[in-house]
Parts: C-alpha cells; structure tokens; sequence
C-alpha cells in the first residue's frame, strides 16, 4: 500500500525538511521517500490545495462512553471523530461504566480499538472507580496498556493519596495527571466566578478552586521528590486543562525551579470569556469554567513561552438528555475532537504554525511517552494532513454526541485526513 | 415619548427590560390599582387569553397574587405544582411545559429553582414566559411592585436610596431589585454579612456595607431580606441567633432614626431574626402594601404582554 502526498509543506521542528514544500511517498507505514516530483506507480497520489503535513496530531484528553454510555459515543465514533480532527493518537480519560481500573478494562479498549488507524489509548484509573479512596493496581494497568494515570474529570481530592500515588508511580517512571480544581471551593458552582455569575445569580468556580489544589500538587510533588535521587527524564505530574493566569504563572514559577510538570489547556478554554454564559446556553457550560479576557491572555502567553506544553481538545461527548435542560442541572463538557486545531489556529495571534503544531505533536507525545514520530526518511509515517488558511464551518460531527457551540461558526484551518 | 408597548415578548428578568418598559408597567399599574379598588373589580381585558401557572417551587403568595391578577383581567386559569423541578425524578421541563401548551395555553408564568429556566423556556416555546422567580436569579415582578410601592409612597425613585438587607447572595428579590431601581436612578446599597453577599456585586454599581445601623442611616427604604434557610446548601453564618443580634432590625432601631424611613419586606417574614414584630407592623412598615399592590404589578405585566 503506497501513498504519494504531492507538494506538502512541511510543519515539522524536528525535521530538517521542516517549513519545505515536498512530496512524500509512504509505503507501508513508512515514508520511504521525501523529494520533489516524485513518482510512484501504483500509490494513492494525495493532491490537495494548500495542504500542510505534519507528525500525526495527539490528543491528551478524551472521553468515550464506551463502556457504560455508547449511546453518548462508542470507540469506534471516538476513533472517526479524533481522525477528521487530524489525531493520530488520543488518551482516553478512565472515568468510563466500569472506570479503567483493571486489566479487564483497559483491555476492553485496547481490543476494541486494535486495527484502527487512530490509536485510542487508555489511561488508567489511580484510584478505584475514580472514587479518590482505594488504589487501582496501577503496575498491572500500566503493564496492560495504561499509558498514564489519572481519575479524569475526578481531581484528587485526598493529598496523601496524590503523594502515595506519585511515589508508588516511580516504579515504572509512570505519569500521574490531575485536573486541579478543589471540590469544596468549585462545590455547586456553574461558571466562572465573577461579574458574570454575579449577573445571572448563579455560584461561581472562583480561580481560587483551582490555584489552591495546583499549589497543593507542586508542594506534593516537591515533598515527593526530597531526599530521593529520582530524576525523571519526562514530566511525572501533569496538570490538566489549567485555565487561569496565576496557574499558569505557578506552572512556569515550578518549570524554572526545575520540577518534572507539564500541563495543557484545553482549546475551546482559549477561545471564550465568561460572557458567553450569559444567554444561559448549555453548550458553553464545560469544567473548567470559561474565565476573564485576562485569563485567556495569560493561557495564550503560556502557550508561547512553553510553560502550556500541549493543547487539549477535552471531548466530553454529552447526550441531549445531558445537556438540553435547565442550565444547572445540565452536565459540564464540551466534544471538541473535530474543532480542536481549528480553534485554536482561528484565535491565534501569538504562535507560529510550528509553535502551534508542536503543542498538538511533539509535546503530548513526549509527556505520554510516545515514541518520537519526525518527518524523516525511514520514519513511521503517523502524519497529519491539514490546510492552515482553509475557512470552513462546522456543520456536522462523526461523534455520536452534539453538544458543542462551535456548530455554524466559521472557523480557520481545516484537516483534511490523517495517514496512520 | 414613551411607547405604550413593552420591548420584550416575555418577562424574563428586569435585566432584559428597559427604563421606558419600567416606566410602562408602573404607569399601567397605577391604572389597575385603581381598578381592584372599585366595587366590580373585574374588567374583561384578558377574556380567552388562557394562563398557566407553572410551580416547581412551593409560593404562596406570587402564585396567589398572577391568579388574583390573571382573574381580575378575565383570563382562564390553570394551575400546576410540582415541588421535584429535577430532570431526575421524572419528566422534563420542556415536556411539562410542552403539554401544557398542547392544551392552547397562551401565557405561561413560572417558578423554578433553576436559574435561567424561564429563558431556556423561551427559546423553545411560543407562549409568553413570565418569570416568577427562577432560584437565585430573577424575581422581575417583586422588584417591579417594590418600586411601585415606593414611587407610592415617596415618589419619583431618582436620587431616592434604598438599602437591601439580608442574604443578597441567594436572593433573586435583590438582583432584580437593583436592575430595577437602577433603571429609574435610585441609587442602591447592600446590606449583610460578608459571606452572604456576592464577592463581585459592587461591579453591578451598589455600595455595599456590613453595618446595618449604617445602612438604616443612610437609606431612604430599607428592603429587608427573608434569611432563605432553605436555600443555604452549606454554612454561611453561625445561628439565626447571632444572625438577628447583628444584622435584625428592631422598631427602637427604626426609631432612633432622626428621619422618615420605608421598610419593606418580599415576605414570608421570619419574625424575630431579620426583623422583629415590632418592626414589622410598625408605621414604617409598607410590607402589606407591597402585598396590595403586588396584583396589581401583575395585572400590568400580563396585560402589556398580552398585547405582544
């Protein structure tokens, strides 16, 4: 099986091919040539206008409701989202009916999804059931294909269980990921705390919710790491979604001091301000909250001084019944496999293509411990085919779930389809 | 001039009015209370509009007072109750809403602990929506029939100062009470303490005091809060004891005042923690006012959205 992608630029800072216009051969699952006018008989030839490649796009966070809730999106939905997205690879959150807290789930998912083009690999629960009391057996998951551990949507909550967690991971070099956010501070809260909650009488999730528990984290981590000669050559703690200006100060204070953390940001978090709430529509209800013009400025600063390692889409594919009702009874979550990359290079004014495309590449793969991908001759060719000036609109999903307000905005940057 | 129409089709929230719509209502107000004071206290304006009355939430007074109004315009009545508002304990919201109108409700008013449930009604219905309070957000018609009974009382609200006391953070009676006292100029204060008012309401242009001797002397009506016990889903204060030393309101206290002032209550009242009997049946005291003129706010508001 050979493919011959004609005249694509090349989106790639680990290449040397890196911003040059080539044709690339695969063969196989491997480039096998990288030139201008190649040739090939037999190859699916690949012309499209404008098209940009770059090492297949990885996604840290993403939910299925499969098991327990295929109706909202099965494996195999995930998998054709996460491709038209142009991911190659995404983690798929543990907090599943039953969670990925044994062997026999995490092996559910890896069988499921084996032979697909996208890689959907399972994150294993640290704690039972997500719950935050009894440990998973996180040595066996991690031997079953859990590539990372985390409770998902679930922070933990208990400090001596993050800390035991971090230690007991140390065994296999593992990464444990938290979504900071204190549940007593965050406790009934709708949306950002502020003059907008303030407007529309609703509790508010104050920044606090989160800086508390990120510091509380670092603390844990720098506590963990004392009188140990443990160096990790990755990231052992990561912080999920950030969303606020002192967190991502705290991420980059902690990052100089030389602690081994990274952390993301979902997409959609970039894109919006609190005010967007006040029309009361669910679809802009999603954890964490939509904050201040000022936080978004500070996510993007983030982003561009490398302190946000990687972008998230955090899909959270929701069904009607979840999300069509009174807003606060109404669930959190966003699906933003599709709309991701588009997001994020339509409200971009600080990051080069290349900056941008390495949070969606290189650095995911890093924290997750990915084999390295470039765009090399002999390489595995796992790439990403995409048109960054494309205007388009998003009309329609392959998710099964349509809980997402970027349905009828027009969007810049289009993917046209992945190569895995 | 001002228009004699409203420029909204439902009453969400005082938020979504503007200073001409409540100017009308309060204009058209006058003309029904008139009205409810003559011998026949009916007039035929509502006849074959047919009026739902939707509570998720139990009310004795707002939903006594739409019926009194919704009969005093001629309107058909129907009446639901349902204390669960939760999606989980059975059918939704739009359904039940949405079987009323199969049997050709126009007007729909609701309660809802929900905030934001009469504007989720909105979008997916063609009745006119009437918001009688939905959870901490919005009480449109209390703050409308408090401005009333002031502007009753003392006149044009400009310049006037009114102090809100009490639980702020849980009051859907105080956030539309400052839209609406704003709208007409009056310049506002909030009163209680410290964990009970919302930490950005001073964005919204209101002074805010944790002294209510402080505010009693500088307000010219004072809007005195029920404590929502119900509604405090964790600890804000310590008792309802320490709550009525300190934050009450007691007639020696309205007395000591070297000036006029108006007190007013939403009710139920909890005699003896925010004010105590003596207070409120006190000459200052305009709380059964409000009630009186409360059917008549309604009447307005379901008369000018009947022309829409």
């Amino acid at each position: 099986m050979k493919t011959l992608i004609k005249a694509a630029r090349i989106i790639d800072s680990q290449s040397e091919h890196n911003q040059t216009t080539q044709d690339i051969l695969v063969e196989n699952g491997l480039i096998v040539g990288i030139g201008v006018g190649l040739t090939a008989t037999d190859a699916r030839v690949v012309e499209l206008p404008n098209v940009c490649v770059s090492p297949g796009w990885v996604d840290l966070r993403v939910r299925a409701g499969d098991p327990g809730h295929e109706h909202r999106e099965d494996l195999q939905t995930l998998a054709a989202a996460a491709a038209a997205g142009g991911f190659a690879d995404v983690a798929l959150m543990p907090n599943t009916q039953p969670a990925l807290d044994s062997k026999d789930t995490i092996g559910y998912v890896r069988r499921a999804t084996q032979g697909l083009a996208v890689r959907v690999h399972p994150l294993g629960a640290v704690t039972k059931k997500c719950e935050g009391h009894d440990f998973s057996e996180m040595i066996d998951l991690h031997h079953a294909g859990a590539l990372a551990f985390t409770d998902g949507d679930r922070p933990i909550e208990n400090p001596d269980v993050l800390l035991k967690a971090l230690q007991y991971l140390r065994q296999i070099d593992g990464l444990l990921m938290n979504r900071p956010e204190d549940p007593h501070l965050a406790r009934f809260g709708q949306l950002n705390e502020g003059i907008t909650s303030t407007l529309l009488g609703m509790k508010g999730i104050p920044n606090l919710a989160e800086e508390l528990m990120l510091a509380r984290d670092l603390k844990l981590l720098q506590y963990a790491l004392l009188a140990t000669n443990y160096q990790p050559n990755a990231p052992i703690l990561h912080f999920s979604t950030l969303s606020t200006r002192r967190s991502v100060a705290m991420v980059r204070e902690a990052k100089a001091a030389g602690l081994p953390v990274s952390c993301d940001v979902a997409a959609h978090q970039i894109a919006f301000d609190d005010t967007v709430m006040l029309g009361f529509d669910t679809n802009y209800k999603v954890n964490p909250p939509f904050r201040t013009p000022d936080d978004v400025a500070a996510l993007w600063e983030g982003l561009a001084d490398g302190t946000i390692d990687a972008v998230v889409s955090d899909h959270h594919p929701l069904d009607e019944e979840s999300k069509n009702l009174e807003f606060d009874l109404a669930d959190f979550g966003i699906i933003g496999l599709e709309t991701a990359f588009a997001v994020l290079n339509t409200h971009n004014s600080v990051l080069t293509l290349n900056q941008l495309i390495d949070a969606l590449t290189h650095a995911p793969r890093r924290i997750l411990r990915l084999p390295a991908v470039r765009i090399a001759q002999n390489q595995p060719a796992r790439l990403t085919l995409f048109d960054p000036d494309a205007a388009w609109t998003f009309e329609k999903t392959k998710s099964k779930s349509k809980n997402s307000p970027f349905f009828g905005i027009p969007l810049k940057g289009k993917v046209y389809e992945i190569i895995a | 001039m001002a228009s004699n129409q409203l420029s909204v089709r439902h009453l969400l929230g005082i938020k979504n009015l503007s200073a001409d719509d409540v100017q009308l209502i309060l204009d058209t107000a006058r003309e029904f209370k008139e009205v409810i004071n003559r011998p026949i206290k009916k007039v035929p304006s509502l006849r074959d509009v047919t009026i739902a009355n939707v509570f998720f939430e139990n009310s004795t007074r707002t939903r006594l007072s739409f019926e009194l109004a919704e009969k005093r315009l001629s309107a058909d009545v129907v009446n639901f109750s349902s204390s669960s508002s939760s999606v989980k304990k059975g059918e939704t919201l739009l359904d039940t809403v949405n079987n009323i109108l199969a049997m050709k409700v126009d007007m729909i008013v609701m309660r809802h602990s929900s905030p934001g449930a009469p504007h989720f009604l909105s979008d997916r219905i063609r009745a006119n929506v009437i918001n009688a309070g939905d959870g901490t957000h919005e009480h449109p018609t209390q703050a409308l029939l408090d401005s009333f009974s002031i502007r009753e009382k003392l006149g044009d609200l400009a310049g006037k100062k009114v102090a809100i006391i009490g639980d702020i953070l849980h009051s859907r009676v105080a956030l539309s009470n400052i839209f609406c006292l704003q709208k007409q100029g009056a310049e506002v204060m909030v009163c209680g303490p410290s964990t009970l008012i919302p930490k950005y309401i001073s964005s919204l242009g209101v002074k805010v005091s944790h002294n209510v001797r402080e505010a009693l002397a500088w307000c010219d009506v004072a809007n005195v809060l029920r404590i929502q016990l119900e509604r405090l889903q964790v600890k804000y204060f310590p008792s309802l004891r320490e709550y009525s030393l300190y934050f009450g309101i007691t007639k020696t206290m309205l007395d000591q005042l070297d000036k006029e002032i108006v007190l007013m209550h939403p009710g139920p009242i909890n005699r003896g923690v925010e004010l105590t009997s003596d207070a409120a049946d006190s000459p200052h005291s305009i709380i059964l006012d409000q009630v009186e003129n409360g059917v008549a706010v309604r009447m307005a508001v379901l008369y000018l959205l009947a022309q829409q």
